[in-house]
């Protein structure tokens, strides 16, 4: 039987498992498996900050330390500094939360048998719904309301330009929310999908080499170097988007608060 | 031929089509980075970050198409 014949069958099956589960209670009050795992980086994340401010020292000497310090100082100057500007350090520990948070979540889920909260839409529109009230409301706060709604269409239009310019701007600002939420769990999402359908096929190739089809031994072997190809990709992808996802923040906040 | 068979077919037609704008977009903002960090290599930090931002901004797109696929 040809192994590509029941792919069809398998993936259904592969898509299904993908979906939030109750691991405990039901209905009303539970707790699917995606919250499970965004409670358990909650604590990785931190365990590790805690422990590494704990051996914080002048002169670095442990190598720990030195790894979670070498993370915020890429927070602090990739993003705070070079994105926001002026001001750019009352917002650091906002954007280092969401940076180890949203790293540590991609990065667990690329353990076999663990699950990355952060390939669930509920828990990236929270991210990013948090992520817009913030902007928005240092926004506010730096220009007061009015000045806020008003900053939306850049200054030195032409009269009759600036309504229909602020308007487009206004619905690209809310358009953001949105961007932010899907562009994470789209990531995250068809990467674990590709995965788990190229270490299906893989499985699936080595079945029918054991029935006695040698030729279907080798493919596989070719499936397995294709499943480590993109677990690579993929790794890049996960430290990527948490990169992705802080900086856009950073730059939401610098447009919100920068004066022009 | 099965109707809903049919739209289901042309929303992965149409989002297939949206791809193409943003695949557009972050190939030329890609080739703009190359070339500036080839002529400035000391400027590659602050060339990277636009790109990074500007190749999220052409993706939002594509990910507008992807959400409208679940919508319509």
């Amino acid at each position: 039987m040809n192994p590509l014949e029941s792919l069809a069958e398998q993936v259904p099956h592969l898509q299904h498992s993908f979906d939030s589960a109750f691991v405990f209670g039901s209905g009303s009050f539970g707790m699917t498996q995606y919250v499970l795992w965004m409670i358990i980086c909650f604590l990785i994340t931190l365990a590790v900050v805690l422990a590494a401010s704990k051996r914080l020292t002048l002169i670095p000497t442990n190598k720990f330390a030195s790894m979670v310090e070498y993370g915020y100082e890429f927070v602090k100057k990739d993003m705070g500094e070079s994105a926001i500007g002026h001001g750019y350090k009352r917002h650091l520990p906002f954007l280092a939360t969401l940076f180890f948070f949203i790293l540590i979540s991609n990065f667990v889920g690329l353990i076999p048998g663990c699950k990355t909260p952060t390939g669930s839409i509920s828990i990236t529109w929270a991210l990013a719904a948090i992520s817009f009230v913030y902007f928005i409301y240092w926004g506010i706060r730096a220009k007061g309301l009015g000045g806020y709604l008003k900053s939306f269409a850049p200054s030195g239009l032409p009269v009759v330009m600036v309504p229909l310019v602020w308007f487009l701007e206004l619905f690209s600002t809310v358009l953001r929310v949105l961007t932010l939420a899907v562009r994470l769990y789209g990531n995250m999402f068809a990467g674990h999908m590709v995965l788990g359908i190229f270490a299906l096929l893989t499985s699936m190739f080595i079945g029918s080499a054991i029935q006695g089809a040698p030729v279907d031994g080798a493919i596989s072997i070719a499936w397995v170097l294709f499943l480590f190809a993109m677990y690579a990709l993929e790794v890049l992808v996960a430290f990527l988007q948490a990169y992705v996802f802080t900086i856009l923040s950073a730059v939401y906040i610098g447009l919100a608060t920068s004066d022009h | 031929m099965d109707g809903t068979l049919v739209i289901d077919a042309l929303k992965l037609v149409g989002y297939g089509l949206s791809t193409i704008g943003p695949g557009l977009g972050i190939g030329i903002a890609c080739y703009g980075c190359c070339v500036a960090t080839a002529r400035q290599p000391e400027l590659q930090g602050r060339l990277f970050t636009n790109f990074i931002i500007g190749a999220a901004l052409a993706e939002a797109l594509g990910l507008i198409g992807f959400v409208l696929t679940f919508i319509v």
